[in-house]
């Protein structure tokens, strides 16, 4: 795996996040009633923007390496998105929840190493 | 006080689930479309666009939004880091698939981990399903 490669694959975990909070917090605004759809709107659009960032600098690693070695990359994102959701969102996780996250990260740092 | 309450329906879960398998499959697809146009020009593989000179990254796209449309309506109800957490049965079934459908290599080690993950899954999933048994 090559700098450029890694700085790519970070990058593209990077959009991923950013998108999936965008996301969430938009489809929180579709519960309320009446909908705020000039909430929704800008965090949606947002959200797609940035998961399709994610979409074509993923698509450019697939060119250059094996799926099976490069997709554990995204096993950082169950523990980046739990921080961001947890910072930004505020949703509550107990102890037992976090050790689920790890143990989900974990796995998949021993998948990506094999 | 933290707390494990969130109520998960079957309805959200079954979002979850179809959109778990369509991003497996999507991953599949975009895998054999990046293969097939990986002999394009550098220039145009700078952010992956020569990938969609492909057909099969289109009906990788189309699988694509089919599990985005299940993962919004999953997310509507459930908490992101649960919904987020479980997806990631798609970590367990893109290399068992890219090794049965892409004859990519599985080691013993890999699977090790594959286990690892179910665990963690099974971990944050039981409180959500206890909550919904108890209501």
């Amino acid at each position: 795996m090559t700098t450029a490669l890694l700085i790519t694959a970070v990058a593209s975990q990077l959009c991923l996040v950013t998108g999936q909070l965008l996301m969430k917090h938009a489809m929180n605004q579709t519960n309320l009633t009446p909908v705020p759809w000039a909430r929704f709107a800008p965090r949606f659009a947002l959200g797609v923007a940035a998961l399709s960032a994610w979409f074509f600098l993923w698509g450019g690693l697939l060119q250059r390496a094996d799926l099976s070695y490069l997709f554990p990359f995204e096993g950082l994102s169950p523990v980046l998105i739990v921080f961001g959701a947890a910072l930004f969102l505020k949703e509550r996780l107990t102890p037992q929840s976090w050790f689920g996250i790890v143990l989900i990260g974990a796995g998949v740092a021993v998948v990506s190493a094999s | 006080m933290p707390t494990n309450s969130e109520r998960v329906s079957a309805g959200s879960l079954a979002c979850l689930g179809g959109a778990a398998l369509c991003v497996t499959v999507a991953e599949l697809l975009f895998k054999r479309g990046a293969t097939a146009t990986a002999h394009l020009p550098a220039a145009q593989t700078l952010f992956g666009i020569s990938v969609l000179a492909s057909g099969w990254t289109w009906l990788g796209i189309i699988s694509y939004v089919a599990s985005f449309v299940g993962w919004l309506q999953a997310l509507r109800r459930m908490p992101l880091y649960l919904a987020f957490g479980l997806m990631s049965v798609v970590q367990v079934l893109v290399p068992l698939t890219s090794w049965w459908l892409l004859g990519e290599s599985l080691s013993l080690r890999r699977c090790g981990g594959i286990l690892i993950v179910l665990a963690g899954l099974v971990v944050i999933a039981r409180p959500a399903m206890q909550s919904e048994e108890k209501l």
